[in-house]
């Protein structure tokens, strides 16, 4: 059994069905790669995983323990951590202050600053001063100090210079490394599938394709396809 | 939309008399008394249904409205101003008006929050003020003087009858105006309302004026019935449990605002009965009021849908397509392209989310915004719309510039947009929706359109509508209006593929039915092929290629946007 | 002038009240994010209690620890209540549901204590400290104005120092990510309501003497609150203070002149609009609508 397993989740929002009949799972010490183009619903399928959209049908399984019903905050005290698009840190707050947020208050911040050493000469700016790049390290770090089991990450990379997203990529490949299940959200794929393990494309809210990353990888011709699509004009499904 | 208007009127009318003419031969003097207070509280419920339960706004002031109408009335009574107290009463309410107006004028602009805080204020004030000149005629017993075809307390009953009803008739009617419709938008999305050339201002002080106007007239009736008035009968604890009632009831519906009246003026004497404290009303309202919150549903409302329930309204069929009849393109061709956007750039503090954009939309054609997400697509429509503080460059509608201009004077000039979240307000009707954003088609032109985009029938409660279909509608609203240029943000998220495609080829048809161009965000890029004549790809704020679908959509640059995919990263892989 | 200087600094003690339920008031909006209209009921609910206990024969001290717990406990029902049915709502919904309650807690109010007939509230605080300029300053005016000060920079310490304050800083900023972190949101928005609801019982048993010890006229001193809230733009505790004690000022000049002192009642109204139309100079409607 997957430490997280997720089957057959419908997620309506606004009365419209975003995610219709989904199942992943993500393994510790994997990273599992989520892809589609914008609007596909990988973004809302993280939500429902985490519990702020709810779910209108499907399970949510961590370590055997059923989490469908639970709230956002008891899934995250299980061990599932959200880190949701748009690099939310507490802006007004230091990037030390964001990171004793969650943290043990015995536990320093040590572990943050060792995956992220320029977080350290920032630590008493205010966080909406930072750059994406520090941002979206902060928010990942600041996950981290809740010793989570299941890392989801929606978007990291969006918005962000190549150079910086293959820093973060690797980070993320580095907590896999260490034991953390890593569940990946991107647009962006090359990176991503360089880093994952398994490969999942969403498109109008189902999975279009399930495989080993590399697989994918090499074949671009087929992820153009599963991405943006050419069917000729009028193509029914 | 006559039709219905006068039916809901005569029920009104119907209803009240029926109620009139069995409480006149069935009940005592003593009820009677008690029952015409029902009915001066109702009215100063319907007075608060307009701002609160129409427009959205919290007023904690409506008796001190009404004070000022009681104050008027006495005040022309001790004078002996000619005309009797049907004179003194509009008087009154017209007094009450510019009060109104300066209440809502520092709140125009700001968060509803203020505007609770400025009219508890204003009642507080009021308050000292009143208990300090006190009322004419009130330390005299100077007897505010009945009119004297209803001067018993049941011509008096009948005389608020008759004024219930006007009020009420007259309610009924403005609600399906564009005015009514405007209240419920401005109450459900400013931004929204704006958007189909609503003025939010122009809302929500006409909200208050014509509020505090009934207000006032009901103070008028309260100062003829009790003859002599205090102070404490206007008190801000009056305003707070009115407030707690209409929230609690629905005042602004007819029958709300009735169950309301019936629970100020006859909690008291059931409780006496009863042998209970007369002020335990103010608990249950207050309960009440938490209760219809939490569930944001009013008595008013739950009782419709329970009748809904038990008598399910037959659904209307969707309308039949009648392509002859489908609105005729209304713009003028000045120039050759319909929106030319040059260096736009916008700035979100040390963030440049676009970067000197320049996309032009020649007349009549479809043009495709895509890439990924943070590129900037939206804050150009934002920005286009009129709906940004600032920004620089400069966008011309048809040749003439439209930077400066507020969101509204944007769309009455024919420049339309369309939302990511559907923003219609659910008490509206698929029609009147329609009507209000596209500034009045007729019936044919109407139903020929909701049949083209394969929506509800006019008459369908937008509340009935699902999410998916309140885009279309979105869309169909904007058409109508036939504007010089439609810039639609995603308008096919969260629907089927089958159903995409579907409005997709409804899309590229815009430009030759209804003579609009049209940007459109997407990001299925079948619907763009299938659509668009040219596309523009955006990333990180810039444009980064702009051409047919086809050529552009294979360019590596825009792979590389989009996905992330290149040769670098294939050899890497 | 003598005149108009004892009428100022009668205006104090009021002034000082006013600034701490307006801190208060600033204080859950902050971090809760609610316009508390009841927040005056609250300290009033506290006030009468230590009433009733010291009618019915007990100390001083105790009935007043048991007031400010009678307090608290009122507050944290309704952030209960708040919490539990009203997370996700608008602020406007919000300010709504306050609105009603205060209704009917003036009302309970109101039986409980006997509507206008009169409770005598022991001065905390009698006499006079001091002689200024000819003019006398009672101990309740500098106990309520140096308790003001107090309040404020504790509770700006509070935030900036404690754990608790950085993770409601984080809770108000960001209610979503908060959540997704496993803070729990609800014990620490609690947490806020209790706070709140001890201040403004403090507030209130220190000002009660001076005022018409009356539930509903005790529960309405939320207007001047609100108004000095408003004066710190519902954001900076020192904001509050400072229009907290401006107001009971300027209240106190007002019933110094005779032509004006039956309508100092009018003043916290003048100074909303006055701050209302003064803030939104330029500012386009709210866009987040």
């Amino acid at each position: 059994m997957s430490l997280l397993d997720v089957s057959g989740l419908v997620v309506n929002r606004a009365g419209v069905g975003v995610v219709r009949g989904t199942s992943v799972t993500a393994e510790a010490g994997q990273i599992s790669v989520l892809l589609g183009a914008n609007g596909a619903g990988k973004t809302t399928l993280l939500e429902g995983i985490a519990g702020i959209a709810p779910v209108a049908a499907g399970r949510v399984v961590l370590n055997g323990a059923d989490l469908t019903r639970a709230s956002p905050g008891d899934r995250a005290r299980a061990g599932l951590a959200l880190i949701e698009q748009g690099r939310t840190v507490f802006a007004r707050l230091t990037t030390e202050e964001n990171l004793r947020v969650s943290m043990d208050p015995e536990t320093g911040p040590e572990n943050a600053y060792a995956l992220f050493p320029e977080l350290r000469q920032r630590s008493g700016i205010a966080a909406g001063m930072l750059s994406g790049g520090e941002q979206q390290m902060l928010v990942i770090a600041r996950a981290l100090l809740a010793r989570p089991r299941v890392l989801m990450i929606d978007e990291m990379s969006a918005g962000l210079a190549p150079v910086i997203v293959s820093r973060l990529m690797k980070a993320v490949r580095r907590l896999a490394d260490e034991g953390m299940a890593v569940l990946l959200v991107e647009q962006f794929a090359s990176l991503a599938l360089a880093i994952g393990d398994r490969a999942y494309v969403l498109r109008r809210g189902g999975v279009v394709y399930e495989g080993g990353c590399d697989t994918l990888a090499r074949d671009p011709e087929r992820l153009h396809h599963l991405y943006l699509g050419d069917a000729p004009v009028g193509r029914g499904e | 939309m006559k039709h219905a208007s006068f039916g809901s009127s005569l029920a009104i009318v119907l209803s009240v008399a029926a109620i009139g003419g069995l409480s006149l031969t069935l009940l005592s003097s003593y009820w009677i008394f008690l029952l015409t207070a029902v009915f001066v509280v109702g009215i100063a419920l319907q007075s608060l249904g307009i701002v609160a339960g129409r427009t959205g706004m919290i007023s904690l002031c409506q008796m001190s409205f009404a004070g000022v109408g009681a104050w008027t009335t006495g005040y022309l009574n001790v004078a002996g101003f000619p005309g009797g107290l049907p004179v003194w009463i509009l008087i009154g309410g017209l007094a009450a008006v510019p009060v109104g107006v300066a209440i809502g004028l520092p709140a125009l602009r700001l968060r509803g929050i203020n505007l609770a805080i400025v009219t508890l204020g204003f009642a507080a004030a009021f308050d000292t003020v009143l208990a300090t000149i006190t009322f004419p005629g009130q330390t005299s017993f100077n007897q505010v003087a009945r009119p004297a075809l209803f001067d018993s307390d049941e011509g008096y009953f009948l005389f608020v009858l008759v004024v219930y009803a006007v009020i009420a008739v007259a309610l009924e009617v403005v609600s399906r105006t564009r005015l009514g419709a405007a209240w419920l938008a401005v109450r459900h999305s400013e931004r929204a309302a704006a958007a189909v050339g609503v003025s939010v201002p122009g809302a929500k002080l006409s909200a208050f004026a014509i509020s505090a106007f009934i207000a006032g007239i009901s103070g008028g009736l309260l100062a003829g019935y009790l003859g002599t008035l205090v102070s404490d009968n206007f008190s801000m604890m009056q305003s707070l449990a009115l407030f707690a009632v209409a929230t609690m009831t629905g005042a602004h519906y007819v029958h709300g605002s009735i169950a309301g009246g019936v629970l100020i003026a006859l909690f008291p004497e059931l409780m006496r009965r009863l042998n209970l404290p007369q002020d335990l009303g103010a608990v249950v309202f207050a309960l009440g009021a938490v209760q219809a919150l939490s569930t944001g549903e009013s008595m008013a409302e739950a009782l419709m849908r329970l009748f809904r329930r038990l008598f399910p309204r037959a659904v209307e069929a969707p309308p039949l397509l009648d392509e002859a009849s489908l609105p005729k393109p209304a713009v003028a061709e000045t120039s050759a392209s319909a929106l030319d956007v040059s260096s736009l750039t916008v700035r979100y503090g040390s963030v440049i989310a676009l970067d000197k954009v320049d996309i032009t939309i020649p007349q009549r054609t479809v043009v495709g915004l895509v890439g990924p997400n943070g590129a900037g697509k939206s804050t150009l429509v934002d920005a286009v719309a009129g709906f940004l503080p600032t920004y620089e460059g400069s966008a011309r509608l048809a040749g003439a510039p439209l930077d400066g201009l507020s969101p509204r004077r944007r769309a009455r000039r024919g420049l339309r947009r369309t939302w990511q979240t559907t923003r219609i307000a659910p008490e509206l009707d698929v029609g009147q929706y329609v009507q209000l954003a596209s500034g009045g088609v007729s019936a044919h032109e109407l139903d020929a359109l909701l049949a083209w985009l394969e929506c509800p029938a006019a008459s369908t409660p937008i509340a009935f509508v699902d999410a998916g279909t309140r885009r279309l509608l979105d869309i169909a609203g904007a058409i109508a209006a036939r504007p010089q240029v439609l810039l639609l943000d995603e308008p096919a998220a969260g629907q089927s593929y089958a159903e995409a495609v579907k409005l997709g080829q409804r899309i590229a048809e815009i430009p030759s039915l209804f003579g609009s161009a049209v940007l459109l965000i997407e990001h299925d890029m079948d619907i763009v092929r299938q659509a668009c004549s040219t596309v523009t790809v955006l990333d990180f704020g810039r444009v980064i290629a702009s051409g047919p679908p086809q050529e552009v959509l294979d360019l590596p640059a825009v792979r590389k946007a989009y996905m992330g995919v290149d040769g670098e990263a294939e050899a890497a892989a | 002038m003598d005149g108009l200087l004892t009428a100022a600094t009668a205006g104090l003690s009021a002034g000082g009240a006013y600034a701490i339920l307006g801190v208060c008031a600033v204080f859950t909006y902050r971090l809760v994010a609610v316009v508390n209209f009841t927040g005056a009921a609250i300290g009033a609910t506290g006030a009468f209690a230590m009433v009733a206990l010291i009618e019915a024969g007990m100390a001083q001290f105790p009935a007043i620890v048991l007031g400010v717990l009678a307090g608290t406990l009122t507050a944290t029902a309704i952030g209960v209540v708040m919490t539990r049915w009203f997370s996700g709502a608008t602020a406007s919904t919000k300010a709504a549901v306050t609105a009603a309650l205060l209704v009917g807690m003036i009302a309970v109010g109101l039986r409980l204590t006997g509507g206008q007939d009169a409770h005598l509230f022991p001065a905390v605080a009698p006499g006079s400290a001091f002689r200024f300029a000819g003019v006398e300053v009672t101990n309740a005016g500098v106990l309520t104005v140096i308790l003001a000060v107090v309040f404020t920079f504790a509770a700006e310490t509070f935030l900036a120092r404690t754990r608790t304050g950085l993770r409601l800083r984080a809770l108000s900023e960001r209610p979503m990510a908060a959540e997704l972190m496993g803070i729990p949101v609800r014990r620490l928005a609690i947490t806020v309501w209790m706070l709140t609801g001890a201040m403004t019982t403090v507030a209130l048993i220190i000002i009660a003497p001076q005022r018409s010890p009356n539930f509903a006229s005790m529960s309405l001193l939320v207007v001047p609150a609100l108004a000095a809230a408003l004066i710190g733009a519902f954001s900076s505790f020192r904001a509050a203070l400072l229009g907290g004690l401006l107001i009971g000022i300027v209240e106190g000049l007002a019933s110094g002149i005779d032509r004006f002192s039956q309508y100092r009642g009018a003043v916290p109204f003048i100074v909303i609009l006055a701050v209302l139309l003064w803030s939104q100079r330029g500012a386009r409607w709210d866009e987040a609508r």
